[in-house]
């Protein structure tokens, strides 16, 4: 994670102790810069700042299997990207991060195998084929195909083909009559067709061509483009009917037209998909299934259990972002959850009341003195835990970076390996080791600390405990957030400050931007972030954050570079 | 049809090996000759080695030398991980006295990994586990110098892949990760997939892709053409231009049916940890074939993540992570509780991936050619990114097996003398072919602040 927005909150103490701890505040501007007639390269007349982005986003793996299930309209997936050569994210939170997608040898004859098997699939079964050939076609060749390619080709390109690109297309077309003898002319032609659009860049990349430049060096995306960047980001496919019809239509470059697609399209079952996908990634939920914790322990925990936290996850997103049409706030403070059997019992719950749907799950209400929000779910707490006991520091590590984006360095080589002491109870061994007064109180103490003490309350696999090793629980703390410092009982305390500090929203929408925009923030980005938090922080929802998000110039526009327009 | 050689190949079967002619290096620089060209296979254990620290006594290096190593000698230093390898004796070089040159940035794991086969710096920004090596690997320089136009390195990975700390190996040029294949499924159906079609077939094949390929050539060109492409665009699009290749009729490598269901079978396993051995080593089985077959030049298995927390199974049970028992305590923090003989258990997990590597070392061996054994031919190599429990960067352990053609001594353990590791990488990368700017062997390959030169005690 990146710290630019730091800049700007650190004041005093808080900037000397971060400074130390991180070793670095902030990041050169990434943007564009100024240009030599000293106006703003990038800047709308409303003065945001539209920083400088890929034109050529590959799309995701999950991208290209949901989009040739909607070209190609089969009934699931073709399971091909999953042997497509794996994308090192290097870290990166999300996996549509453009810096991390690429097209290497490996991934090409990925494409090139799968675009073929596609290709067979659909051309050997006469159904899928009539799907991809309207019944509205010239009935002769070349006429048929050369409809047919410009049809399918502004399908699959998701824009219409100039005119050298169907003559290309349809040369291919005849090829394939020939490569494909055994089968009938036209059919050959869409077979070997097929694998070229596919394996095209126009087909493998949301390209953004359009060149129509404005004051400052702007270029707004045109309906096409328009059409693909909100349909990636919104339902991680390609654009359907009737996104389609609204590009040909010019809707998507106006306030209203756009902004009746973004309420479509938020309002389906496809972004809940989309919403799980973020929420899944910035909390690393995969890296809950298969938790192992020791039998001497937990001689009744199964390693099983580690899935079903991360679906309570999932289904706690469903209910709070989708059902309630929540924000931060309710996901830092709801008291629903959904358990299994064995999660009800982490929970201290007894199953035996509960009513379990078909899938094990029941929807149930915590303890609200207890539990407060996403932080005080199981997922969380047991991955965030030895094998026996809480892991506070890496509690409190990771709320800082995903949840309220403050920058920690990692601990320095020599500090490797410190083995927690012999002291009664494990703030009290944590603190000997790492709190004030030791080498690792700049950061440990700070930082890290008053927020891991919070969950002290919790084990190893997130149940609720009151004592530790026979001593009472003291889960309070105080933290130097950006609006000041402010003082936490417990983790349910926390929850509620971290709900109406601003610094969580920043860090909360910062991660939207991050995910719409499918690469890393910068400097120029700061506005709208400020702009986000302001909203999420006044109780907006997330589906109207994301829409506040897709409306605003950063999505819509994008920068001139090299010679362009010039 | 060209002339191909028959030779013993995974489990004894028969594989019908291409002639090689056609891939000789273009500079082969110093490196002899040989049965097939020489390659290179870096494998990386994450996480250091248990050798001797301020708290801890010597449990890897040989307790002899440095000098000559026999069979006897390293197989009898039976409380040294090395000896695993004692078999091999022979076939190895063992060098201490390497050191990589720079800092990490915020992350010692990642600072390692960035380093280890580069040579160069970490980045600035990104940093911590998000920093990047600042030059390419030396598994990709061999590709590029001494492979086929516009072959890539094997890349490959075992184990679980956690997000945080993922592949750390092979770069392209400065900040350019290139990404670990961890199913062997996939590999050998990328590397092998069309062995066995006939050859009419594969000859329509090869007509019907070139016909796509024309369109995709065109289409990338005219994109590359254009003036108002920031260069992350040109380099994105360039690269995938250049990754577009015909097809090559007359490679005729594979494994029988059954092999490859057994790959197949292991590929169903990728993030069980209990299968990690299997996986390894059905990835150094393919590894070997695409070398004896000259698929390929230069290769990397990286075992475990960044950080590798496998759960190994030593000593009759599954243990911890490993990077929880490489820091000794029972955290991924750097403070937590003790890990009871974490010490020990790391010498033991050093010991099984070592004999791991035993196992490439006999699978390459097990390759007859006309003159040699494909062992003889080019080199494996057997690293760590971090030298020890403490991320050290110091006495960093490389072990080779294999003398490239005869370019390399081996039988020897060796102390380069406390010097960067390019030394190493160059010695390395010179055995195989490669050669720097004027056309010489290789030996300014890294960082350029840092002294060009080989480990000359390597070289025979």
């Amino acid at each position: 994670m990146r710290a630019s927005n730091l800049t700007g909150w650190l004041v005093g103490f808080v900037a000397v102790a971060v400074a130390a701890c991180t070793g670095a505040i902030g990041d050169p501007d990434d943007g564009p810069g100024d240009d030599s007639d000293g106006s703003c390269v990038g800047c709308t007349p409303e003065g945001v700042k539209v920083a400088e982005s890929t034109r050529f986003a590959r799309l995701s793996h999950r991208q290209w299997e949901n989009t040739v299930v909607d070209l190609f309209q089969l009934g699931g997936p073709t399971s091909l990207s999953e042997t497509f050569a794996p994308d090192p994210l290097g870290g990166k939170a999300f996996d549509n991060n453009a810096s991390s997608l690429e097209v290497t040898p490996t991934l090409w004859g990925d494409y090139q195998d799968a675009a073929e098997e596609v290709a067979q699939l659909v051309t050997s079964d006469p159904t899928l084929l009539a799907k991809i050939v309207p019944s509205d076609l010239p009935a002769d060749m070349p006429a048929r195909a050369e409809a047919w390619v410009d049809q399918f080709g502004k399908q699959a390109w998701r824009r219409p083909l100039t005119s050298a690109e169907h003559t290309a297309l349809v040369s291919v077309f005849e090829l394939g009559t020939t490569h494909y003898a055994d089968l009938e002319p036209f059919t050959g032609g869409v077979r070997l067709t097929i694998e070229a659009i596919l394996q095209s860049p126009f087909f493998v990349y949301r390209a953004e061509l359009g060149t129509k430049e404005e004051a400052n060096r702007l270029i707004e995306l045109d309906n096409w483009e328009m059409a693909s960047r909100l349909s990636y980001t919104l339902w991680n496919t390609m654009p359907d009917p009737e996104l389609f019809r609204a590009a040909e239509a010019g809707e998507l470059t106006t306030d209203d037209g756009l902004r009746v697609q973004i309420d479509r399209l938020l309002g389906s079952d496809r972004a809940q998909a989309t919403i799980r996908s973020f929420f899944d990634q910035v909390n690393d939920a995969e890296q809950y299934v298969g938790i192992a914790k020791a039998e001497y322990a937990y001689p009744d925990f199964d390693p099983a259990t580690g899935a079903e936290m991360r679906e309570e996850l999932l289904r706690f997103i469903d209910h709070v972002i989708v059902e309630e049409d929540g924000g931060l706030k309710d996901l830092l403070t709801s008291r629903t959850t959904f358990v299994t059997a064995r999660l009800a019992e982490i929970y201290g719950i007894d199953p035996a009341t509960l009513d379990f749907d078909e899938t094990g799950f029941a929807q149930t209400e915590l303890d609200p003195t207890q539990r407060s929000g996403i932080l005080t779910r199981s997922g969380f707490l047991a991955w965030k835990g030895t094998e026996s006991a809480p892991d506070t520091i890496l509690r409190g590590v990771f709320v800082n970076r995903r949840f309220i984006c403050q920058e920690l360095g990692d601990p320095p080589d020599e500090a490797m390996g410190a083995i927690l002491g012999d002291e009664e109870t494990n703030r009290e061994k944590v603190d000997a080791l790492t709190g004030d007064g030791t080498c690792g109180a700049t950061c440990h103490a700070t930082f890290i600390n008053p927020i891991g003490f919070a969950f002290e309350n919790y084990g190893a696999i997130g149940e609720w405990r009151d004592l530790d090793n026979g001593h009472p629980i003291d889960a309070g703390a105080m933290f130097p957030f950006e609006d000041g410092e402010k003082t936490f009982s417990n983790a349910v305390e926390l929850s509620d400050v971290l709900a109406e500090t601003p610094q969580a929203h920043a860090c909360f929408t910062r991660f939207w931007v991050e995910f719409a925009l499918g690469r890393d923030v910068l400097l120029d980005d700061d506005p709208l972030i400020a702009q986000l938090e302001e909203e999420s922080l006044a109780g907006a929802s997330v589906r109207d954050v994301l829409a506040t998000l897709l409306e605003s110039p950063v999505f819509r526009y994008r920068v001139a570079v090299g010679t362009e327009g010039q | 049809m060209k002339r191909r050689h028959l030779l013993r190949g995974l489990g004894g079967v028969a594989v019908a090996l291409p002639f090689l002619e056609a891939l000789a290096p273009r500079n082969r620089a110093r490196a002899a000759e040989g049965d097939v060209p020489p390659f290179a296979i870096f494998v990386r254990q994450g996480n250091g080695v248990a050798q001797e620290t301020n708290d801890e006594p010597e449990r890897f290096w040989p307790s002899a030398g440095p000098g000559a190593l026999t069979v006897a000698g390293l197989t009898g230093d039976t409380d040294r991980a090395l000896s695993e390898l004692g078999a091999h004796a022979d076939k190895l070089a063992i060098v201490r006295g390497l050191n990589f040159a720079f800092p990490g940035n915020g992350c010692g794991h990642s600072g390692g990994g960035n380093q280890v086969l580069t040579a160069a710096r970490v980045s600035d920004d990104p940093s911590g586990n998000e920093s990047k090596s600042m030059g390419e690997s030396i598994d990709n320089r061999i590709a590029t110098d001494v492979g086929a136009p516009g072959e890539e390195p094997l890349t490959l990975y075992a184990g679980k892949k956690f997000g945080y700390l993922d592949e750390v190996l092979s770069y392209r040029g400065p900040l350019q990760l290139r990404a670990a294949e961890r199913n062997p499924l996939t590999v050998y159906e990328d590397l092998f997939g069309l062995s066995g079609v006939d050859p009419d077939v594969l000859e329509a094949i090869r007509a019907r892709r070139k016909s796509v390929n024309d369109l995709v050539r065109d289409q990338m060109q005219s994109l590359l053409g254009r003036t108002d492409l920031s260069a992350m665009d040109r380099q994105r699009l360039d690269l995938h231009f250049t990754s577009i290749r015909d097809l090559e009729t007359g490679i005729v490598c594979g494994l029988s049916d059954a092999e490859v269901a057994s790959i197949a079978s292991v590929s169903e396993s990728l993030d069980d940890d209990s299968m990690i051995e299997d996986v390894i080593r059905t990835h150094f089985d393919i590894i070997a074939l695409a070398m004896a077959c000259g698929a390929r030049r230069a290769a990397t298995l990286q075992i475990g993540s960044g950080n590798d927390a496998t759960s190994y199974y030593v000593d009759g049970a599954m243990q911890k992570s490993f990077h929880k028992i490489s820091h000794r305590i029972d955290s991924d923090g750097s403070d937590g509780p003790p890990i009871p003989n974490a010490d020990v258990l790391h010498h033991l997990i050093d010991r099984k991936l070592l004999g791991l590597f035993g196992y490439l070392i006999a699978k390459l061996s097990e390759y007859e050619l006309p003159n040699s054994r494909l062992i003889d031919c080019g080199v494996a190599v057997y690293t760590s990114d971090l030298s020890n429990k403490y991320h050290g960067y110091d006495n960093v352990p490389y072990i080779l097996a294999g003398s490239a053609g005869g370019f390399l001594k081996t039988g020897v353990y060796v102390d380069a003398g406390d010097v960067a590791h390019n030394k190493l990488l160059n010695t390395v990368g010179a055995a195989v072919g490669c050669t720097n700017a004027a056309g010489d062997p290789l030996d300014d390959f890294g960082d350029s602040s840092l002294p060009k030169g080989w480990v000359d005690a390597l070289i025979a």
